[in-house]
């Protein structure tokens, strides 16, 4: 079969199904603290097919994951439906009550929330809390109930049903199959090697609690066992799980290995991606027929994302499950979905087939998205602003700087790192953990060179040595060829000065309690750097060159949105005119959209004053549009080293072809109008 | 057929095409909206029409709006004003006391009627309301300024000096209130300022102040905003003073306010008990105590203190809750 029959064969049959989803005229507004109503969504359309990823793109905001949770019934607070239907195959669901609406959600659709840290219970094992998905549906009982009858009957020659795909495989029964099955291959004549690989695919295939008994009856016939007898040896040995088995088995289903060992740890003993795989194990539990999935892995790496989106793609094709997935990356939701819906201020602006969307948007909201997404840009940002065009407003800025200031001698290198190690104490452990292991790099001056690893690859860590906020094991980080481990006193100051670090979180590096005028001052304030009068002129040049109105001054960064913040951030980084930059992970927590506006803003002030960029990230993406050398870290080592273009073009180890491989619509082309 | 087989396969292997006309179901047609529905705005721009607001205005919008707040405010206000105003409202010397008068009835300008000892009940209510005050407010300071200092320095430093501090802080958290307050006031029975009683309830009360400032302290200490300040150049002491102690500040706040009330409590039982001020102070406290030998016969002279005490902390406290509101950081939008 061609992939296009195949595709048409799927078309006719969601044709005739219908559509599992059918939103129409969607209307929800929030009701705010002095009773004026908020539309937050307003005459919203999409549908979703048996089987089918549709996509809702859209900034934060836009109404993505509001109109989501209307359809699951989870408005938070103050919001409710005030218009439009909402149809659940075929059935208004609009209007359901919190109980009507408890039948539904588990058995009819299921969520993968957004933030994995927060959506499970920490004094709870894993396992507990799928068991509890379970329970919930009532699942725990009829699978106990269903096992305990299919064990009843293996005896007798009763079929339980031709396609009953709810009795799973006990670990209690796995050898005894696998012995069955060796001999099984035997009797059949199979010769000892193909039968060795088949037997060792039957061993990472049957998981307890998730492999079912056509399933090992279909896999026995497919290796060349007779009909009657595979059939005979599913039966026997296939005879209903344990609740435990069930639960492991979903886990490992969502893709975590050891299931059945994790199942018993807490949540801080998973990492990231395994909560988050914990929580599509749960979203699938009891079987829905649709999965909403909001921003499951913005949280996480993009190797994590890659490899967890894969697997969940997999899963959810292979048990018919439609998935509504809510993204802000127009390049990922593109490479996953078969439709998209992009969403902007409450409304849906554009739908379509994912890929004439994103080759010819029409919208222009559309075609910005277009423009942004990193995970599409295959070209480093051209700063407008050449250099050397500032004279005039560069000698307006450099008044403020200290006078007297020593001279220093400008090499190439305006910082070098060489043969860095940070060992770490792990709590109860003898030995130390090498987050950092012999590093050597060195950054040229007015250039930018990004560090990129996953998380826990130690570019943090390299980071905040270079910031001097840690020192180092051994090895040495030298500014102006100079050890910086030797600063002390006003050396140190100096130091300060000219390297400024910007954070990832933007909720976290601004003083809430500081107005964003005090915020950008402190720096100028710390350095005794001019007097009022001075200091606020500087702020007021600082502001205008990170493009945000003189009017935030007197704001607090709890009324400023994530990119807003960061603008600040890098405002405040400015102040005292540095030369270096570390950006640690600047633009991750970011919309795509603000993401680019933030790069191309580092750019142009790169462009303008020379600026050295150090900047950490783990989106390869993003390095393409800024760097112009990468270091790729790999569990504290440094695994390669070249220029952009080089590791793009003719990446030399295997970690960094993964990483190229994780951008998400990254071989997507795009025919931008 | 094999031909087109053939054919059919080769077009498969050629690289994607993604073009090919995908199959597009109902509901699911190209939709584009107009654009005078949703105006493009520029990228993430600053909404300048929005009102300004900081915590501490928050807090205060939260607060205007509860009528708890109102009440007690309306309450403390009147108060202090009578604490501060005294002579306002009586004309009579609360010293002053007429054994001829004991236990008379309410006369005019009188409103309260007498005591055992002739002296004007209303009068010594009135004046009652300076030491209650003035020890509840004065050690609510003085307990801020002690317990918050320890406990950040504590909560600052950690390592040997947090253990230290701590478990100074457990000592005199083991020690009840009023055991060590009789132990320590039985040495300074001659005073009769206020001040005694203000220290002794310092010394004994500071430890829950601490133990929250510690905990705020050590909290805000981890957050990103010190790291970015350190490598602006600045202090840890200046980070601790500039950044960490502001923003620990509320839920110390919340915890001094609603300990007000609880000091004018024990201000009023160690004075009922003798050991608190001098019979020659006014307070509630010891006209409670003066009035429990006749409350069978004249309960009246014991009802005013009682209830004017009552108020007092009552009104405290409720402001305590309503501050615990509007600075809960829960009910704050990010």
């Amino acid at each position: 079969m061609t992939t296009s029959s195949n595709a048409e064969a799927m078309a006719a049959m969601q044709r005739q199904q219908g559509p599992i989803l059918e939103v129409k005229d969607l209307q929800v507004d929030f009701t705010t603290d002095s009773n004026r109503a908020v539309h937050a969504v307003r005459d919203s359309s999409f549908s979703v097919y048996p089987g089918q990823w549709v996509a809702i793109v859209g900034e934060s905001g836009s109404g993505k994951s509001t109109s989501a949770m209307a359809v699951l019934g989870l408005l938070a607070g103050t919001g409710h439906v005030v218009g439009g239907s909402i149809k659940l195959e075929g059935e208004e669901i609009s209007g359901f009550s919190r109980k009507q609406y408890e039948q539904l959600l588990g058995k009819k659709m299921g969520l993968v929330p957004q933030d994995p840290m927060s959506n499970l219970n920490p004094v709870w094992r894993i396992g507990t809390q799928v068991r509890e998905a379970l329970q919930a549906n009532h699942m725990d009982i009829s699978h106990e109930k269903r096992s305990a009858l299919a064990k009843a009957l293996a005896g007798t020659d009763v079929t339980v049903k031709t396609n009953d795909d709810e009795t799973f495989l006990g670990s209690a029964q796995l050898q005894g199959l696998l012995d069955d099955a060796r001999q099984a291959l035997e009797t059949a004549g199979v010769p000892a090697q193909r039968r060795e690989e088949l037997m060792t695919g039957f061993t990472q295939a049957w998981v307890p609690g998730s492999e079912t008994r056509w399933r090992v009856a279909d896999d026995l016939i497919k290796a060349g066992v007779d009909d009657d007898r595979a059939w005979a040896i599913a039966k026997s040995r296939v005879v209903g799980s344990t609740l435990n088995d069930r639960i492991a088995g979903l886990l490992s289903e969502a893709g975590l290995p050891e299931a059945a060992t994790r199942a018993r740890q807490f949540p801080h003993e998973f990492s990231g991606g395994m909560l988050q795989r914990a929580l599509i194990s749960i979203g699938l539990a009891c079987r829905p027929d649709l999965l909403i999935a909001d921003e499951p892995t913005s949280a996480l790496d993009v190797t994590v994302q890659k490899r967890i989106l894969d697997h969940l793609h997999t899963l959810t094709d292979s048990l018919g499950t439609a998935v509504l997935f809510i993204t802000h990356d127009l390049g990922l939701a593109a490479e996953r979905a078969q439709h998209i819906v992009v969403m902007y201020k409450g409304r849906v602006v554009e739908s379509g087939p994912s890929l004439e969307v994103l080759q010819h948007p029409q919208h222009p909201y559309t075609k910005r998205l277009v423009a942004a997404a990193p995970s599409l840009a295959s070209q480093r940002i051209i700063s407008a602003k050449a250099h050397g065009e500032h004279g005039a407003e560069l000698a307006s800025l450099m008044e403020h700087q200290v006078k007297g200031e020593e001279v220093l001698d400008k090499g190439e290198h305006i910082i070098t790192v060489e043969h860095l190690t940070r060992e770490f104490k792990l709590p109860r452990r003898r030995e130390m953990f090498k987050a950092v292991d012999d590093v050597s790099f060195s950054l040229k001056r007015g250039t930018t060179l990004a560090i990129v690893g996953e998380s826990g690859s130690g570019k943090s860590t390299v980071a905040n040595m270079v910031l001097r906020l840690l020192t180092p094991t051994s090895g040495t980080v030298t500014y102006e060829g100079e050890d910086i481990a030797g600063f002390s006193g006003k050396r140190m100051l100096d130091f300060r000065r000219h390297v400024q670090p910007v954070f990832q979180n933007p909720y976290g590096s601004l003083d809430p309690m500081y107005t964003i005028y005090r915020s950008i001052e402190e720096p100028l304030r710390i350095h005794h750097v001019g007097d009022a009068k001075s200091r606020e002129r500087r702020v007021a040049e600082l502001l205008d060159m990170v493009k945000m109105p003189r009017s935030v001054m007197q704001r607090y960064p709890n009324e400023l949105s994530g990119g807003q913040r960061q603008r600040i951030a890098i405002a405040r980084a400015m102040a005292l005119n540095p030369d270096v930059i570390v950006c640690d992970e600047a633009v991750s927590a970011l919309d795509v959209l603000v993401q680019d506006q933030v790069l191309r803003l580092l750019n142009d002030l790169q462009a303008e004053r020379g600026l050295s960029y150090l900047f950490i990230t783990h989106d390869l993406a993003v390095v393409r549009q800024i760097a112009d050398e990468v270091v790729v870290m790999q569990h504290g080592r440094l695994v390669e080293h070249a220029t952009t273009d080089e590791v793009f073009d003719h990446p030399k180890m295997e970690y960094t072809r993964d990483l190229l491989e994780a951008i998400p619509g990254g071989h997507l082309s795009l025919g931008l109008d | 057929m094999t031909d087109e087989t053939i054919i059919t396969n080769s077009q498969a292997a050629e690289p994607a095409n993604p073009v090919a006309a995908p199959v597009v179901l109902k509901g699911q047609e190209r939709f584009v909206a107009p654009l005078d529905e949703t105006p493009l705005q520029d990228v993430d721009s600053v909404d300048e029409a929005a009102p300004a607001t900081s915590m501490w205005a928050d807090a205060w919008r939260t607060l205007r709006r509860n009528p708890l707040f109102i009440v007690s405010a309306v309450l403390i206000v009147l108060i202090v004003f009578v604490a501060l105003f005294p002579k306002v409202f009586t004309r009579q010397d609360p010293n002053f006391c007429d054994l001829n008068k004991s236990l008379s009835d309410a006369a005019s300008g009188h409103p309260f009627g007498y005591d055992l000892q002739g002296c004007d009940v209303f009068a010594r209510t009135v004046y009652g309301t300076r030491t209650s005050v003035s020890v509840g407010i004065l050690t609510t300071l003085l307990v801020l300024v002690v317990g918050t200092l320890i406990g950040a320095f504590a909560g600052f430093f950690a390592g040997w000096i947090d253990a230290v501090l701590s478990r100074v802080t457990d000592i005199f958290m083991a020690i009840p209130l009023l055991l060590g307050a009789i132990v320590v006031l039985q040495m300074f029975r001659t005073s009769s300022s206020i001040w005694k009683i203000v220290l002794v309830l310092t010394l004994f009360g500071w430890t829950s102040t601490e133990r929250i400032a510690r905990g705020s302290v050590m909290e805000s200490k981890n957050l990103e905003f010190n790291t970015a300040s350190t490598a602006l150049g600045s202090t840890p002491l200046r980070n601790l003073f500039r950044h960490i102690m502001p923003n620990s500040m509320a839920s110390i706040i919340v915890v001094s306010t609603t300990s007000l009330g609880t000091y004018i409590v024990s201000e009023a039982t160690l004075s009922f008990l003798g050991i608190g001020l001098p019979s020659t102070t006014v307070s509630w406290g010891g006209d409670i105590a003066n009035a429990q030998t006749i409350l069978r016969t004249n309960p009246m002279v014991l009802f005013y203190p009682s209830v004017a005490l009552a108020i007092t902390v009552l009104a405290f406290i409720m402001l305590g809750d309503a501050v615990k509101d509007a600075l809960n950081p829960k009910s704050r939008t990010a």
